[in-house]
């Protein structure tokens, strides 16, 4: 019957945005009947090794809110042509209109929301899918109340939705919580975003949100007053649900700057507003031809894929647990145990699209075996590129070789492994072993190609791509790679039972000398 | 235009203002049951403004005794008593006034979205003209209050409007095609084909503003310059408008390409009768056969299905069209093109159609 439309990233938007998000997710699918309702999230611009945002809070969803959500997800690099225009690192229309274009077709109605939104029926027992699916066509809004900050938080169960309702009924009678704020037409009410049922056949003839206001604010007027113009009314629908609003005003988000806060204007996409169309954006609203992922909270979940990944590539373990070392004379020993570091290298991949394409050089043909196993097992479609310069004859479905000058222009991904070539999966670990001269030559042929992958990133990126890609090294802590690693990468200071470090290229490859020499000369200045 | 109603209800909070300035609501006792009604029905939301709930409500009630199909001082008066706490009483009253909306016929699909507005408007003419106290510089409060004038159908005064949007936005493309409707409408078809075309020199690819521009070359007889309009607006429309689609191609006469737009329209709104109806013309001018025809249940367009279905004569249809369009859709059922040319308004289908087949 109807489609929900939030958007978001994962970030920190507000104050105490997950709890806000949880209960607003799961009072939304709570008020859902119809087996074609879905809540669409557009994770906008999230970066690529984060999870998305209804994936980082997932565990406090109700089931019947995972079963209705879909995500879509919009990488960095679909937002990076917008970045030199606004300040903003989510943008509305566009993300509303990338949720249209793939709203589910048998819906009659859009739900235009927020992800602090909870909507009541009146009537204790209807769901919003019942009272639209008795809707005449039409434009329709309703008030929106407000929740002090310290109610939802302190008394609010995330997962106990319908208590949440239920709480709301009380409150709002107990604390005056309904106070209905109306607006100029065609506004009619104040904050009028977090509530707007359109007909999504509406929606499309108007060619959806205006895509042109990427400064924030007024994309819900600017729709109002277009549609005012379509349709001649803005309808209400108090009658039959009250939405209220949690409050997040402690903190203030990033689009909130108090009075310099900077914003669509106000005149031009409101009172100058002409038509309910935009001809400019008629063919290309929502991108329709742009690959947007779609995820799901009730299946084929990163943890499904990570476990299904591991599955293929490493046994459980035999003993209660085993030993490594981060005494200093150790610091040269490159012997490292893959299956404890494997889960690590999988975690960091596993956020990126299916179809990337991932180069592996390393050291260690096990390594490159098991990641290969661990990449289709996670669901990955894209190949793992194996540069013929690394010489380790690995067989593998996923795995295509080539020159590595070629295979850098067709990589999404990095990875470099810098282990023993001769150590063999169940060799004891850091106790002192020297390298062999194989091994030397091989890391010597991993990190030239390393300094080479990093240090021409810019100028290697396939066709069209403008995001920077990330370097994953295994085996570059707390050994002679950490400073090679960070000299070109800016990445964290990570645990060293990880093994594994990750970033993007730094602007300017660093050397620990200069770093020294530049310690010096600001104790001298 | 009445400007009393909202601009001094939203000023009723300022004491002296409220005791100095007591508005007037011209009509108010005038025997017209529609001025009556329509000055009651501001007078009502005045008061409901100024916190005078029950004496509102008085006058909702008077404005529905006078004009029973009075949605939006139904939707007031529902809005009244529930804030009264009478959720229960308001509760018909909401459901009605949607029922009322819902049930009024809106324009075709192809033309300009201005067509197909439901409802006296009253509330949005005065809350429009309300924002004008404020909005100095905003061309949109002008072009709604003239929309608005469009659906009462008084076009010369939604001239005025779009004439002094106009004046905020020069040259604005949206706005001259709603001009060209107005004169359109006015009967001034040359200035009307003028606004159009200054319309369509920034939007050439336009559907809404090229129907216009279609209308007005028909009624000046230039029905060549109109099917080619109509040409270009069938192919500018998307396919998932197919009701759309589907009229452009009915006006054109262009019975083959009609057909399956209107099996697509039937199929994303079976109940509306019109889109049958006209399967049925196409089927028939295609000399296709057809199943047996049903009869929709209730008034207009029953009489043409029966006609279809040999359960009624061209006598019983004529005597059941109570209004010049439904006897221009009788005229038309019947094949009577050169009646239905003389007598139809150019922005019926039906007035095209028949050209379009007299041309042949």
């Amino acid at each position: 019957m109807f489609s929900v439309i939030i958007y978001g990233r994962n970030d920190t938007h507000g104050y105490n945005l997950h709890k806000r998000a949880a209960i607003s997710f799961n009072a939304l699918a709570e008020v859902m009947s119809d087996p074609d309702d879905e809540i669409l999230f557009v994770d906008y611009n999230t970066p690529d090794d984060h999870p998305t945002f209804p994936e980082a809070i997932a565990d406090t969803l109700t089931d019947k809110a995972r079963q209705h959500m879909r995500i879509l997800r919009v990488r960095p690099e679909q937002h990076v042509h917008l970045k030199s225009r606004t300040h903003l690192v989510a943008l509305e229309s566009q993300s509303r209109n990338v949720a249209l274009r793939r709203s589910n077709p048998r819906n009659r109605w859009i739900l235009y929301t927020n992800t602090d939104m909870l909507l009541v029926p009146r009537t204790e027992g209807e769901s919003l899918s019942e009272i639209l699916g008795a809707l005449p066509d039409g434009f329709y809004q309703i008030p929106r109340f407000e929740i002090p900050e310290m109610l939802w938080e302190a008394a609010f169960d995330r997962k106990d939705a319908a208590g949440n309702l239920a709480k709301l009924r009380d409150w709002s009678v107990r604390f005056h919580l309904n106070q209905v704020v109306h607006n100029f037409m065609p506004m009619k009410y104040d904050a009028l975003g977090d509530f707007q049922a359109v007909l999504r056949e509406d929606m499309f003839a108007v060619h959806g949100f205006d895509e042109s206001m990427i400064l924030g604010w007024h994309c819900d007027s600017n729709l109002a007053a277009r549609m005012a113009l379509y349709r001649g009314r803005v309808d209400t629908l108090m009658d039959k649900a009250f939405g209220y609003h949690c409050d997040h005003t402690r903190v203030a988000a990033a689009n909130n700057k108090g009075r310099k806060t900077t914003m669509n204007s106000h005149d031009k996409y409101i009172w100058n507003v002409s038509s309910p169309y935009i001809p400019e954006q008629a063919e290309t609203w929502g991108w329709p031809d742009a690959r947007i992922e779609e995820l799901r909270l009730d299946r084929d979940t990163a943890y499904e894929r990570y476990v299904a990944g591991l599955s293929q590539a490493i046994e459980p373990a035999t003993v209660p647990f085993t030993n490594t070392s981060v005494e200093w004379h150790l610091f040269d020993d490159l012997t490292y145990d893959l299956r404890h570091t494997l889960p690590f290298v999988c975690d960091q991949v596993l956020t990126y699209p299916k179809s990337t394409s991932i180069l592996v050089a390393g050291c260690r043909a096990d390594f490159i075996r098991r990641f290969a196993a661990a990449w289709r097992g996670m669901g990955f479609t894209g190949p793992v590129l194996v540069p013929q310069e690394v010489g380790l004859a690995v067989d593998d479905p996923a795995i295509r070789g080539g020159r590595f000058g070629d295979l850098l222009k067709r990589a999404d991904l990095f990875m470099f492994e810098f282990g023993l070539t001769t150590q063999k999966i169940d060799d004891p670990v850091r106790v002192g072993r020297e390298e062999t001269l194989a091994d030397r030559r091989q890391l010597k042929t991993v990190e030239r190609l390393f300094r080479r992958a990093a240090s021409t990133e810019g100028e290697t990126r396939p066709k069209g791509r403008q995001t920077p890609r990330r370097l994953i090294g295994i085996n570059v802590i707390f050994n002679k790679y950490w400073p090679v690693f960070t000299d070109y990468v800016g990445a964290n200071i990570n645990p060293f039972c990880a093994q594994v470090l990750a970033g993007i290229p730094l602007a300017e490859p660093v050397t620990m000398k200069e770093k020294v020499i530049l310690k010096f000369k600001k104790k001298a200045g | 235009m009445a400007k009393q109603g909202f601009l001094k209800s939203a000023l009723a909070g300022v004491g002296l203002l409220r005791k100095a300035n007591a508005p007037d609501f011209p009509g108010i006792d005038d025997p017209d049951p529609e001025r009556q009604g329509q000055a009651l029905f501001r007078r009502g939301r005045y008061r409901m403004r100024a916190g005078g709930i029950e004496a509102a409500v008085k006058d909702f009630d008077r404005a529905i005794e006078l004009l029973p199909d009075y949605a939006e001082a139904r939707a007031s008066r529902a809005e009244c008593l529930d804030m009264l706490g009478h959720a229960e009483a308001a509760r018909p009253d909401y459901a009605e006034a949607r029922r009322l909306w819902a049930a009024e016929r809106t324009g075709a699909p192809d033309r300009s979205y201005i067509w197909r507005q439901q409802g006296r408007l009253t509330f949005e003419i005065e809350s429009y003209e309300l924002a004008l106290e404020r909005i100095k510089t905003g061309s949109y409060p002008h072009s709604a209050v003239g929309n608005a004038l469009m659906a009462h159908g008084r076009p010369a005064e939604a001239l005025k409007a779009y004439e002094r949007a106009l004046k905020i936005k020069d040259k604005d493309p949206a706005l001259l095609a709603l001009k060209g409707e107005a004169l359109s409408a006015m009967g001034r078809y040359r200035s009307a084909v003028d606004a159009f075309s200054a319309s369509l020199k920034a939007v050439p690819r336009a559907p809404e503003v090229l129907s216009g521009r279609a209308v007005a070359y028909a009624a000046l007889g230039r029905i060549d310059k109109a099917n080619v309009d109509w040409r270009r607006q069938l192919a500018a429309l998307p396919e998932h408008q197919p009701a759309a689609r589907a009229c452009v191609a009915l006006r054109l006469g262009a019975w083959a390409e009609a057909l399956p737009e209107l099996e697509r329209a039937i199929g994303k709104s079976p109940d509306d009768p019109y889109w049958r109806l006209y399967r049925l013309t196409a089927l028939k001018r295609l000399d296709r056969p057809f199943d047996p025809v049903e009869v929709p249940p209730g008034g207009w367009p029953a009489p043409l299905f029966a006609l279809h279905a040999g359960k009624a004569t061209a006598e019983t249809v004529l005597a059941a069209a109570t209004t010049e369009g439904r006897r221009v859709e009788a005229l038309f059922q019947l094949e009577r093109f050169k009646e239905v040319v003389e007598i139809a308004p150019p922005s019926m289908i039906e007035y095209a159609a028949a050209r379009n087949q007299l041309g042949r």
